[in-house]
């Protein structure tokens, strides 16, 4: 569904990705770890056309996308929930979730019947969510923000999501949360790439997973096969 | 006099108002725009000139203000925004000097009076005179904003304006475009500032000083309000307008400027976001 | 040397002989009076291109300086009947006090806010010289007549001298403050004011003196301006000349004292050059064939957008096609003026001066001048004892964002000398405190002390005073100033000299002393060899290296190390290490961010482990990574659902 090849990109003078390739197939999990640095989340903003690309190429469903900008690529189908979670404070969380269908909602009125039977998909598997669907986004807790960020990119109906550190400052408890989250979207069939800085988690709920160092892959494999890779095993899991 | 002084008021409210919706998506404004109002009126006056029908006139000129709004978005801060510089405050204050300029030779520097349908006479209302040109004032003042905020809050459009303005980046990942989105307010503010034009012109007269008197209070009511107040314009710009006519009659009409421009510097030395507006975050 | 000497000096002098010499040699009185307000332009331009170009923010302000100043000279000589030096000292004296008045408020501002807040007050200044009939006469205008200097009657070709003297005076001064740590100030602040501030240079200070001393330098010329004319109206001082101004600095290129001295005598060629239509045509249609130039080249390298190529072509073919049908141009003179400078601000940002610069300096490469031997390490950073006593405690310190708690009841005690370290996972709060230690953050509740006395709260600039320096996560360096400069910025306790004496050049020998101290930081980084090299063009690795080496200049008893090692390569990673290692023997005491597990064993005395932006876990590297509660956090869920 999602393929990258010999991506490169970077901020000013700094080449952060130095020939990034990966693929997501359809429907499923795909993990993204590596250290600090590593260009993990660079490779995300790259794909999602954040930052452009400088050399390289990605393609979405068959459809090369590198170099349109963000709000295009998200209209042709591929949600990026960003690392930071960036949910919209002022906003109602509901009007968040709307937001998130955009791309196929009519843009002035009827969009909140049109929209109805995905909210209620969101608001099935985060209920907390809708207990607090008029509360604004920014007084919710870190945890909650998660939830709300995946359930926007959920909205969206998109052919592929891009999770970014989902576990970042939360608590361990909401952390398995996230997890398990992460396992019932996997179940759903939904095709996901992640980017996780707990490996061991990561490896749990995907089906593939590529490791990153200095802004290229370093290895990549399945999951089992990654748990018998020393190298794998000395830097990331302990 | 205090009353009317505060209509005045609601005028410049509608100009600052216009400015807090290029700065909510884009941290932009429109240096230029009192000859936005400036020129709108003028050219709603040549569509009366010409023998258009008063009410078709409005729209007309709204439409007029719309145009000149994109253009401005388009030659004098898009290029900015994108070079990430503030070049923008230039460009528009280039603009506003073109604007003046061909204002000045196709209409001529005098001012001239702008005709309305409506009777002068005084009217009581408890106690106080109101004339009903004021009057329209007024409800124009409030319809214009009060629609706007309708479509921000009510439809989905609306609410990616909202998006862009809290967070441009992740917006553009629900699939905004900032640029449209920019172009919008852009469009709205230019509306805003030919609705303010239509309403004032009777009152006062047209001509191209109209712009940099009414230009400088704007900003005054923005600035003290904030940028990002939402309708603490209105409550700033019904004061900044019953000040100036106290001020104005009792030390004289040269000092009439002398309100708004104290009040100015005063809320940016105390507080520089505004009465009304948040501080920022900055981040590393 | 000599080559540089004979460029740079050579085109000054050559400049000066024939402006110098021309009254000898023309009589035409006319040619005289553009000269006199070519070099008071120039002074108004140098000042205006204090804040346009080396602050980088929009001021609307000079020319209410100019009236100011002018009003103020003109009352000195008629009510008090002062002379000339004494009534331009006035002048300069109330902009200068009137400028830091204003920037006081004004300067906290950014961009728009700052525009504003100056245009208001040229406005109101207009109204008050307008309205204050008493004083100023109001529009009547006020008549002066000019005063002998020293006895002497000075003619029109002794004012003029006057006038190029001064001029040449404020020149040199403004080259010895540029050359100085000001000049240096100036240059980083626009680059990362967060920088200038954590590096104990007060952004805001800076600012404000910078303003000052710009709109003092109006006042002057505003002096000059009615000692010229002998005669004052406030409509002059209004919105149009200030854009005239602006477009005099921006033409001429920013920042530079070449380029101000280009846009001044553009500002006064300007009104014959539209009362001339042969010449006006010729000049519109040489400005089209310019931009269809430069917009061609421009497409064909691929340095310019569409936009960017067509925008100074459309508007000069506006130009030149006005320039045939209308009737008079002078009715349409701020038109013109709109359209020339839309193009250049468009089509060459950097202005002529600019533009000729970057030509000039590839044509003939000219070598900056040499550097003096390096300092002793132990003058520069002298040996601190590390006695192990607390010297940085964190008391229930707390941060929120909204409902996020970002540092939630974190209590811990740095010892003197020691390195400590800060971990935890992604987001578990370890940057926001260090950013609530720092100063960039003020708490939300909490105590911070150093040496058991309480360090200021949301001041970086106060915090870095109070012997606290950091790095950053997200590099924070002054891109456009060299290694070396960016080191010499932070250097705490070399710049003695206060404003004026710099002005008057008094600051060379410290600026020296500073260069050598400089290099000695960069030696202990490994950087010393590339000192002359501009920030943002050196590699990632040595980019960290030199933040560690700019946030010791600030001589700091405790320095903050904000993942020092995020993104770098193996080798680096190890002279990361080094570094960490040569600094801690000089007894500075560290609080270190880092993810790798292994860097902290190696260099870390005591470790702190967050997690959710509370504490879970301290005590030295070996005993923290046994503790179940961090392999927790570190490893995450997996653990969570065993245990």
């Amino acid at each position: 569904m999602l393929k990258v090849e010999n991506l490169h990109a970077g901020y000013g003078l700094s080449e952060v990705l130095q020939g990034t390739t990966l693929e997501v197939p359809e429907g499923k999990v795909v993990a993204l770890i590596g250290a600090n640095g590593a260009g993990k989340t660079t490779t995300m903003r790259a794909i999602s056309g954040m930052i452009k690309p400088t050399k390289g190429s990605v393609t979405l469903g068959g459809k090369a996308i590198e170099g349109y900008a963000t709000s295009r690529i998200a209209r042709l189908g591929l949600a990026h929930s960003p690392e930071g979670r960036k949910v919209f404070g002022p906003l109602s969380v509901e009007d968040n979730l709307l937001l998130g269908a955009y791309n196929h909602l009519p843009m002035f009125f009827g969009f909140r019947s049109k929209a109805a039977v995905e909210l209620g998909k969101v608001y099935e598997l985060f209920p907390r969510l809708k207990e607090r669907r008029t509360q604004s986004a920014g007084t919710l807790s870190g945890g909650e923000q998660q939830m709300l960020a995946i359930g926007r990119a959920l909205m969206a109906k998109p052919k592929v999501i891009l999770l970014d550190e989902p576990s970042m400052g939360l608590a361990p408890v909401i952390v398995l949360e996230v997890f398990n989250i992460i396992r019932r979207l996997k179940e759903a069939g939904i095709t996901l790439l992640l980017v996780e800085q707990f490996a061991k988690s990561a490896l749990e709920v995907s089906d593939y997973a590529y490791v990153m160092e200095h802004g290229r892959i370093a290895i990549a494999g399945t999951p089992a096969e990654l748990h018998k890779d020393e190298r794998v095993l000395a830097a990331y899991l302990g | 006099m205090v009353v009317s002084g505060a209509l005045m008021g609601l005028v410049y409210a509608l100009i600052a108002y216009g400015f807090q919706l290029t700065f909510a998506t884009s941290k932009s404004i429109n240096f230029g725009q009192g000859e936005l109002v400036m020129l709108s009126a003028f050219f709603s006056l040549s569509l009366l000139d010409w023998g258009m029908p008063y009410w078709l006139m409005i729209p007309g000129g709204l439409l007029f203000g719309v145009a000149l709004g994109l253009v401005v978005e388009r030659t004098c801060v898009r290029l900015a925004l994108e070079q990430k510089s503030e070049g923008w405050i230039l460009m528009t204050i280039i603009f506003g000097l073109l604007g003046f300029s061909s204002a000045e030779n196709i209409w001529g520097r005098d001012d001239r009076p702008f005709p309305t349908s409506l009777p002068t006479d005084a009217l009581q209302v408890f106690g106080v005179n109101i004339t009903p040109l004021e009057i329209s004032v007024a409800i124009g003042v409030f319809t214009v904003m009060g629609l706007i905020e309708l479509f921000k809050r009510k439809t989905l459009l609306g609410k990616a304006f909202e998006a862009v303005s809290a967070d441009r980046d992740a917006a553009e990942l629900m699939g905004v475009s900032a640029t449209r989105t920019i172009m919008l307010s852009y469009g709205l503010s230019g509306l805003v500032a030919a609705m303010a034009g239509i309403l004032i012109s009777p009152i006062t007269t047209v001509g191209p000083t109209m712009a940099s008197a009414l230009i400088l209070k704007a900003f005054s009511v923005a600035v003290v309000a904030g940028l990002d107040s939402g309708f603490g314009v209105v409550l700033v710009g019904i004061v900044l307008g019953a000040l100036e006519s106290l001020t104005s009659f009792y030390l004289g009409s040269g000092w009439r400027e002398a309100p708004g421009l104290v009040l100015l510097i005063l809320a940016l030395a105390i507080r520089p976001n505004g009465v009304f507006g948040k501080a920022t975050i900055r981040k590393v | 040397m000599l080559k540089r000497l004979l460029l740079i000096r050579g085109a000054e002098l050559i400049a000066l002989a024939i402006l110098g010499t021309i009254p000898l040699t023309v009589s035409n009185s006319y040619a005289l009076g553009l000269l006199t307000l070519l070099a008071i332009y120039g002074i108004l331009l140098i000042g205006l291109d204090v804040t346009v170009g080396y602050l980088g923010q929009v001021n609307l302000a000079q020319a209410a300086f100019l009236g100011i100043g002018a009003y103020t000279t003109g009352l000195c000589i008629n009510l008090l009947g002062w002379g000339m030096p004494l009534s331009l000292l006035a002048a300069m004296g109330i902009t200068l006090v009137i400028g830091a008045l204003l920037a006081f408020p004004a300067l906290r501002l950014e961009g728009p806010q700052f525009a504003l807040a100056t245009l208001s007050f040229t406005a109101l200044s207009t109204t008050v010289l307008n309205e204050w009939e008493s004083l100023t006469q109001g529009a009547q205008g006020l008549s002066i007549s000019r005063p002998p200097l020293f006895g002497i009657n000075l003619g029109a070709s002794g004012f003029y001298w006057l006038c190029l003297v001064l001029m040449i005076l404020v020149w040199l001064a403004m080259k010895n403050l540029l050359s100085s740590q000001w000049g240096r100030a100036f240059e980083a602040l626009r680059d990362s004011p967060i920088a200038t501030d954590a590096m104990g240079v007060g952004t805001y200070r800076h600012k404000v003196a910078g303003f000052a001393f710009g709109s003092s330098l109006g006042g002057l010329a505003g002096g000059l301006y009615v000692l010229n004319f002998q005669y004052l109206q406030p409509q002059v001082f209004t919105y149009d000349l200030m854009v005239i101004l602006l477009l005099g600095v921006v033409l001429g290129g920013r920042k530079s004292l070449w380029g101000a001295f280009f846009g001044a005598s553009l500002i006064v060629l300007l009104p014959n050059l539209l009362s001339n239509r042969l010449l006006f045509n010729v000049i519109s249609a040489i400005g089209l064939l310019v931009a269809v130039a430069a917009g061609v080249y421009g497409l064909k390298k691929k340095t310019m957008k569409l936009f960017q190529a067509m925008a100074p072509v459309v508007s000069m073919g506006i130009l030149v096609a006005g320039g045939l049908m209308v009737e008079n141009t002078e009715d349409w003179r701020k038109a013109i003026f709109a359209l020339m400078l839309f193009s250049v601000v468009v089509g060459l940002p950097e202005g002529i001066m600019g533009f000729a610069s970057r030509y000039l300096t590839q044509l003939f490469r000219i070598d900056p001048p040499a550097l003096p031997a390096a300092s002793a390490l132990d003058d520069v950073l002298p040996m601190q004892p590390a006695d192990g006593k607390a010297l940085l405690q964190l008391r229930n310190l707390k941060r929120h964002f909204g409902g996020v708690k970002a540092v939630d009841d974190v209590s811990f005690t740095v010892s003197s000398g020691h390195i400590h370290g800060l971990i935890g996972p992604n987001g578990s709060g370890k940057s926001t405190a260090v950013n609530v230690i720092s100063g960039l953050y003020a708490p939300t509740s909490g105590e911070i002390l150093l040496h058991d006395k309480a360090l200021p709260y949301g001041s970086l600039f106060r915090v870095a005073r109070h012997g606290v320096s950091r790095t950053f996560q997200n590099l924070q360096l002054f891109g456009e100033l060299s290694a070396l400069d960016n080191v010499m910025l932070a250097l705490k306790g070399v710049y003695r000299h206060p404003l004026p004496m710099v002005l008057l050049g008094f600051a060379r020998k410290e600026e020296k002393r500073a260069q050598a101290d400089a290099l000695a930081l960069l030696d202990l980084v490994g950087l010393r060899d590339q000192a002359r090299t501009k920030a943002k063009d050196l590699t990632y690795g040595s980019q960290r290296f030199l933040e560690i080496a700019r946030a010791l200049a600030c001589k700091p008893q405790l320095l903050i190390l904000d993942e020092p090692a995020a993104g770098l390569s193996h080798p680096d990673a190890g002279n990361l290490v080094n570094i960490i290692k040569r600094v801690h023997q000089r007894g500075i005491t560290m609080i270190l961010i880092e993810h790798h597990m292994d860097v902290v064993s190696e260099l870390c005395d005591t470790v702190t482990v967050l997690d959710g932006g509370k504490i879970i876990a301290e005590g030295t590297a070996e005993v923290v990574k046994r503790d179940p509660l961090v392999i927790k956090a570190y490893l995450g869920a997996a653990e969570v659902t065993a245990a």
